[in-house]
């Protein structure tokens, strides 16, 4: 966690430094709130940095120490828990909103649910079948029929 | 005024409105539990079919619409930390952990009950203070409103989470967040880069279902297939049943009603700052206010309780002065001019009985609450707790995306979900809070306005902001929050330096 105070914080800093570099090319009243804003988060983004260096060395001190002496030290949580799911899921999430215009949206709903679905580890079919159709058949109703919201049509209706 | 306010019960009990009533509340939870529809989208969409009603009937199904809806706003919030309405925000901050350790009922069950008890105390409110206190709001100017917005960004930047630092640059990052866009004031874009998605700047609900929806379906993808919650989540019951929860919550309650009136009476202030105020104050009066945030009934009760009890106060400047505190209240309006009534205070002279029954249909879809609410809620939307994850997670995903699409029609919303999605991801794995972040959004533009309106009229003199009496409260209320957290640190290292010594 040490070295993402750390980073965390120099990033703060550099989107409050931009922010206040940016705003003051705002007109007059225009670029206060930007430039108070930037300002602030500058300043609050120092003890995260301070607070991050200096845990960062006390660390190094630690596993120094513990390397002269053969034991080992706990490592920082993972970012990600799971990396392949997780990108499984950011992937698909992609390419439904890319073909949702193109397909239709009842069709790539239906396809991206099954999908992910099987992608993330459920491998009975009628359990599959049964939750996205029934899924489906309710959002249809309540956004076509009920609410009739427009939603991306179905290519197969589209003229 | 009592008797004219006795005299409308009758006309609200009437069986065309009672059945407007029933309906409306019916339609508002569905409405308030799927995110992407709000209250507004609702009456507006029904206002239009009620033209030929009479104006009891229409206003029934608003009052039913509104007052549902803000109830269903707390079921996915509950149940997959997505907010159904803004005002639902501060119900995840407690509401989610309790689903995750097996008390989505008990969630569900304080989240109704709470949402009933501010909705009644709003009632009340609006029948008994609207011209009273409709004349207070009128000192309230720019400079009181700038401080109302500071005050509820920095105290939940200070109060939400561990880290003050932390706190501070997640409400920093929202503020800028909320400044994208073509300014209302001046017209100049402001951090567009020349794109024209962005001179319309970010939709409040796409940074809202990004920020706190995505995050936990990635989570929960990132699970094996699995039920995500405990199959018990929905046998655990208040102990001592209803009268249990009464007796736990009457204070937060009654605390938390009073702040939700106050600031629905505040045109512009909104349900969700009621819940974020009065969920500040139930952690700082809670003498385990390190328990907030992890699944403690107490928050979802304040949080609900809080955002219910804005409804009808918000009605009290639009009814009494014409002036609507909210796009529900404009609505109300609207409703009440389609149907040849002029709003004002004549309004309570010449229409006694629409007026006072509307009052009445306030109060009725309150109570209605506790019936359909709990029926509709944990009957019907709770089975989706039943589901395995990898289930879960794409129908949620799907849901998501019908929500932000009918925002505004546009794909690219999508992507902005999924982007602010993966920024809450990240930030909540570095330890920063994410309610500072969308109430920056909420609140940044509202300072900024009535700050820079504040410069306008005082012609820069910045005294202006400190020399009115209700500014200067609200920045001794201010400092009171600033100091309570600086006393509680302190204590803290005492604590800690004298267990180490």
């Amino acid at each position: 966690m040490n070295y993402r105070d750390l980073f965390s914080g120099i990033a703060f800093l550099i989107i409050g430094v931009s922010t206040v570099w940016m705003g003051k090319g705002f007109f007059a009243d225009a670029a206060y709130v930007p430039i108070g804003v930037g300002t602030l988060m500058g300043a609050f983004s120092l003890p995260l940095i301070w607070r991050g260096m200096k845990s960062v060395l006390a660390v190094r001190t630690t596993t120094d120490a513990a390397a002269s002496s053969h034991m080992t030290t706990q490592p920082a949580p993972a970012l990600v828990d799971h990396p392949g799911r997780f990108s499984v899921t950011l992937g698909c999430s992609l390419v439904y909103y890319a073909t949702l215009p193109i397909v239709g949206f009842y069709t790539t709903s239906a396809l991206f649910i099954t999908l992910l679905a099987v992608l993330l580890g459920e491998r009975r079919p009628a359990v599959i079948a049964g939750i996205t159709l029934g899924f489906i058949t309710l959002l249809y109703a309540l956004f076509a029929v009920v609410l009739k919201r427009p939603l991306p049509v179905e290519f197969f209706l589209a003229s | 005024m009592f008797e004219s306010l006795l005299n409308a019960l009758p006309v609200a009990l009437q069986f065309g409105s009672l059945i407007s009533l029933f309906v409306g509340t019916l339609i508002g939870i569905l409405i308030g539990a799927l995110p992407g529809l709000n209250p507004v989208m609702a009456i507006a969409l029904m206002l239009p079919l009620t033209y030929g009603f009479d104006p009891i009937i229409a206003l029934g199904l608003v009052a039913g619409i509104y007052n549902g809806s803000m109830y269903g706003g707390a079921i996915p919030a509950i149940l997959l930390n997505i907010p159904g309405t803004p005002a639902a925000i501060a119900t995840t901050f407690d509401g989610y952990p309790m689903t995750r350790k097996g008390e989505g009922g008990l969630a569900l069950k304080t989240a109704c009950w709470s949402s009933a008890i501010g909705g009644i105390v709003s009632a009340l409110a609006l029948m008994t203070l609207a011209p009273m206190l409709a004349k207070v709001t009128l000192a309230f100017g720019p400079a009181e409103y700038f401080w109302v917005a500071v005050f509820g960004l920095v105290s939940i930047a200070v109060l939400v989470g561990k880290d003050v630092s932390k706190g501070m640059l997640s409400a920093l990052l929202g503020v800028i967040i909320g400044l994208v866009g073509i300014d209302t004031i001046s017209g100049e874009e402001r951090f567009t880069f020349d794109s024209l998605y962005l001179s319309g700047g970010f939709e409040l609900l796409i940074v809202l279902i990004g920020l706190y929806a995505v995050p936990p379906v990635l989570e929960m993808a990132e699970k094996r297939n699995e039920s995500y919650f405990d199959s018990d989540s929905f046998r655990a019951k208040p102990s001592g049943g209803s009268l249990g929860l009464l007796r736990r919550h009457w204070r937060t309650w009654s605390r938390s009603s009073l702040i939700g009136v106050a600031v629905g009476i505040l045109p512009g202030a909104g349900g969700n700052l009621a819940a974020l105020l009065s969920y500040n104050e139930a952690k700082r009066k809670a003498p385990d206010p390190e328990s907030f945030g992890s699944g403690n009934p107490v928050g979802v009760a304040a949080a609900e309780s809080g955002n219910s009890a804005d409804n009808a106060a918000a009605m009290i400047p639009s009814l009494t002065l014409g002036i609507p505190g909210n796009l529900v209240a404009a609505l109300v309006l609207g409703a009440l001019m389609i149907h040849g009534l002029q709003p004002g205070p004549q309004l309570f002279t010449r229409s006694p009985d629409v007026v006072f029954g509307f009052m009445w249909q306030m109060l009725l879809t309150a109570m209605l609450l506790l019936l359909l609410g709990g029926m509709v809620a944990t009957r019907l939307f709770a089975q989706v707790l039943r589901m395995p994850s990898a289930l879960l997670v794409p129908t949620t995903l799907v849901l998501m995306a019908v929500g932000v699409y009918t925002v505004n029609g546009n794909v690219t919303d999508l992507y902005v979900m999924l982007a602010f999605g993966l920024a809450g991801y990240l930030l909540n794995r570095l330890g920063f809070p994410l309610a500072p972040v969308v109430l920056g959004v909420l609140l940044g533009p509202m300072a900024e306005q009535n700050f820079r309106l504040t410069m306008l009229i005082a012609q820069n003199d910045w005294t202006v902001l400190f020399s009115r009496p209700i500014s200067l409260g609200i920045i001794a209320l201010l400092a009171v929050v600033l100091l309570s957290q600086l006393w509680k640190a302190l204590r803290q290292r005492r604590q800690s330096q004298y267990q180490g010594s």
